[in-house]
């Protein structure tokens, strides 16, 4: 039955070759503007989505300690025989007001199996004696061992990551300033710069990295406290120049050796590496390395991305309820910690200036926005132009379609004896209805996949030659197929119920 | 067995089997107020093998008795069956079954396929066959009925390259490609010279010869009609006489 039908519209088709040629060219203009439109609609979207990510939008950080709490003598808030916070961060290692049942447990039986500096407790443990050698004294580096708040620990990082929804990544963090020599002797090259002891989860949470060479800590050195380290792109160029690629030498920290495995730089315009920045003026080990030398056991920080930029605020509050309960912390009392979004941080410290200009350009005042409304005005500007787009792809297909339904009606006429013909050798109704539709649905299938074709082609021009942002989805192919096939089988019905209804005597003289 | 498989040259004697039978047919076109009376009563029986050539002034309802010879158009009146069967009341699908596998038109304007070879268009009943054969099996059957008519080397000519002569013998083929009981021809040389007419003339009586196939032939020339066996005369959709001419 197909292969009839497929034999009859092959030879339709074939004796008319040049409205064949009009009715695809029709259509190929339609289904390509499609493709285009659907093109550099994802890929805009896809772009205002990464841009958001490698600014970090959906980055929630958890920090060890609470500015905002007042010394218990001037509140009354806090008990008198706990600890306090002090405003810099640096010295507030003293906080251990709150401590639960399960943080002491914690503290009773600690798991650093590393047996080098096996030592009854931790120096982060506030209740205890500290009758040894401090990090600094047995590291020899006098900035070893400061600057650690001690509220959060490994597991809070875990209860985040594990019990809240709409949580992708979470990455611990110890933060030091530290200073990294080429050199043990004093004297060599060296660099002061940020520490920070991490897991190897953080490259998820920094959409906007990429490799100048080399690669990031893997779980494996990880587990084993490794010293291995990653350098940020501008303590590369300090310590090695610009274009050196130092995967392999060692630097020193702390007086110890520690083994480069990768160079970290910024793939976005909305955050380049700059001397003093965070990411790329900064060295990454991993935190289990950096405890097993400080003997530590708490995190200053907790980092959690949040699936989309615009659950930031939702999770930043369940956040801060599982802490505080993880935490044992009343009613009364307030946070051992501070939660921020990224976007309140980014906001406190200014905007990369191409995103500024995108939200100046949407939005009537910047003082007042939130990460989501930025991320929302973006998405409404994109929306306009999809639609846009799509506008432009729906007129040029209905042109298109119309084009082919008008050649089948002047074919109809055209061809009526033809018609008379197939009728007198034994061709049904059906069959003719069939062989138009068929002719019809050929047409536009054709002018569709050569549509693909140039659209395909357009998209790569226009992300080649104008730089745009674009991309290329299978699903786009298949919307475009399935498109023009069901503008053929449209146009086709007319023409086909015309032709049909034929009588064979009449059909086969007209003239 | 196929016809074309048969031995060329055997003379099969047909023994009074009634191919066609008319009975009484009318046939009326309603024209708003008036109805046109093209067959008044038409009564006709053609035996197998039989060459009929039927003439008659124009207007007296040759066409349309061909048309219902053809099951391109049902009687108003009467019956007609071809073959053992009463096709005067079957439905557009049966009819169209008929057209394919008994019947192989002719016609005055040739009416092949532009821009379609001289195979493709022999080859057009063949697609409407039921079940459908293969193309190898399709395209043989189509250069065996091109050959039949002695334009094997025609078989990729398209029409606007080939002689009035050629295209009309072409249209002969694919009257024949289905091995059709009977082949019926409106004018057929209508649009050709004496000569060219004459060629498809004794073309149609070899073929008749060879494959003792029944033909009914409408002509108003007489020098035509007196290729037939038999010769029907038409006038005011009545038949006036009916002669053998062996
Ligand atoms: N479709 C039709 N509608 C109305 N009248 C018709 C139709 N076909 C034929 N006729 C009329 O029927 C009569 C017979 O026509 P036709 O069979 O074509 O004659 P012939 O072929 O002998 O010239 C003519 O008067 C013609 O006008
Ligand atoms: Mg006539």
């Amino acid at each position: 039955m197909k292969a009839h039908y497929l034999a009859i519209t092959l030879h339709g088709i074939r004796q008319n070759n040049f409205q064949a040629f009009l009715a695809v060219l029709g259509v190929t203009v339609g289904v390509s503007a499609l493709i285009v439109s659907l093109g550099l609609a994802r890929g805009a979207r896809q772009s205002i989505g990464d841009q958001m990510l490698a600014i970090g939008a959906n980055m929630i950080v958890v920090t060890a300690g609470n500015y905002q709490v007042k010394r218990p003598q001037d509140s009354g808030i806090a008990p008198a025989d706990h600890g306090f916070l002090m405003p810099d961060t640096s010295v507030m290692r003293g906080l251990a007001s709150m401590e639960s049942p399960r943080l002491i447990s914690d503290l009773e039986k600690p798991e650093t199996g590393g047996a080098t500096f096996l030592l009854a407790h931790y120096e982060d443990d506030p209740n205890a004696e500290h009758d040894h050698p401090t990090a600094a004294e047995r590291l020899g580096d006098a900035m070893a061992g400061l600057g650690a708040a001690a509220t959060l620990s490994i597991e809070d990082a875990r209860a985040i990551e594990n019990s809240l929804e709409g949580i992708s990544f979470v990455a611990s963090g110890v933060h030091e300033n530290a200073r990294v020599s080429l050199s043990e002797e004093e004297g060599g090259k060296s660099w002061f710069t940020r520490l920070h002891g991490t897991e190897p989860t953080l490259p998820s949470l920094r959409a906007g990295w990429t490799y100048t060479s080399g690669r990031f800590f893997s779980e494996s050195e990880f587990n084993d406290k490794s010293n291995v380290m990653v350098l940020g792109q501008v303590v590369s160029d300090r310590l090695f120049g610009t274009n050196a690629n130092p995967v392999g030498e060692t630097v020193f920290l702390w007086n110890q050796p520690f083994e480069i495995v990768g160079v970290v730089s910024s793939k976005s315009w909305a955050s380049r590496p700059a001397a003093g920045d965070d990411q790329f003026d900064a060295i990454y080990t991993p935190v289990s390395t950096i405890h097993e030398l400080l003997n530590l056991s708490k995190l200053n920080t907790i980092t959690a991305a949040a699936r989309s930029a615009g659950e930031t605020s939702r999770l930043a509050k369940d956040i801060t309820m599982l802490l505080r309960s993880r935490h044992g912390i009343t009613e009364q009392m307030p946070d051992d910690f501070t939660v921020q979004t990224q976007a309140e941080k980014l906001l406190g410290s200014g905007l990369p200036p191409d995103v500024a200009r995108v939200v100046a350009g949407n939005m009537g005042s910047v003082d007042n926005i939130t990460m989501e409304q930025l991320s929302g005005s973006l998405e409404r500007a994109n929306t306009t132009m999809v639609t846009l787009l799509a506008s432009i792809a729906g007129v040029s297909l209905l042109v298109g379609g119309i084009g082919v339904v008008n050649l089948l009606l002047l074919s109809v006429t055209q061809r009526t004896k033809e018609v008379g013909l197939r009728l007198s050798v034994g061709a049904t109704r059906r069959d003719i209805v069939f062989q138009f539709m068929s002719e019809a649905t050929a047409l536009t299938l054709t002018g569709g996949v050569i549509g693909i074709l140039v659209g395909i082609s357009v998209v790569h021009m226009v992300g080649e030659f104008l730089g745009w942002a674009v991309y290329l989805s299978s699903l786009s192919m298949v919307i475009a197929v399935v498109i023009s096939a069901a503008l053929g089988v449209l146009a086709g019905l007319y023409p086909a119920y015309k032709a049909s209804s034929l009588e064979p005597v009449g059909a086969l003289y007209y003239e | 067995m196929s016809r074309f498989g048969e031995v060329v040259g055997t003379n099969e004697v047909a023994v009074n089997a009634n191919v066609i039978k008319l009975d009484n047919v009318r046939k009326t076109y309603e024209m708003g107020e008036t109805s046109v009376h093209a067959l008044k009563g038409v009564s006709l029986s053609v035996e197998e093998g039989e060459f009929v050539t039927v003439t008659g002034a124009s207007g007296s309802g040759k066409s349309t008795l061909m048309h219902i010879l053809g099951c391109l158009d049902t009687p108003s009146e009467g019956h007609y069956s071809l073959g053992s069967e009463d096709v005067s009341r079957l439905s557009r699908e049966d009819l169209a079954e008929i057209r394919n596998k008994k019947i192989g038109f002719v016609f005055q304007g040739f009416n092949l396929l532009p821009r379609t070879s001289a195979a493709e268009n022999v080859e057009v009943p063949l697609l409407y066959s039921r079940p459908l054969e293969p193309a190898s099996v399709r395209k043989q059957k189509a250069l065996s009925a091109l050959n039949l008519m002695r334009l094997d080397d025609r078989a990729s000519h398209h029409p606007n390259q080939l002689s009035g002569g050629q295209q009309q013998r072409v249209a002969i083929a694919r009257a024949l490609v289905n091995d059709p009981e009977l082949i019926l021809a409106d004018e057929p040389t209508g649009n050709l010279d004496t000569d060219t007419g004459r060629e498809v003339m004794e073309t149609l009586v070899e073929l008749r010869a060879k494959r003792n196939i029944t033909i009914i032939l409408i002509t108003h020339e007489p020098e035509i009609a007196a290729y037939g066996t038999r010769i029907v005369s038409m006038k005011d959709g009545l038949i006036t006489s009916d002669t053998s001419n062996q």
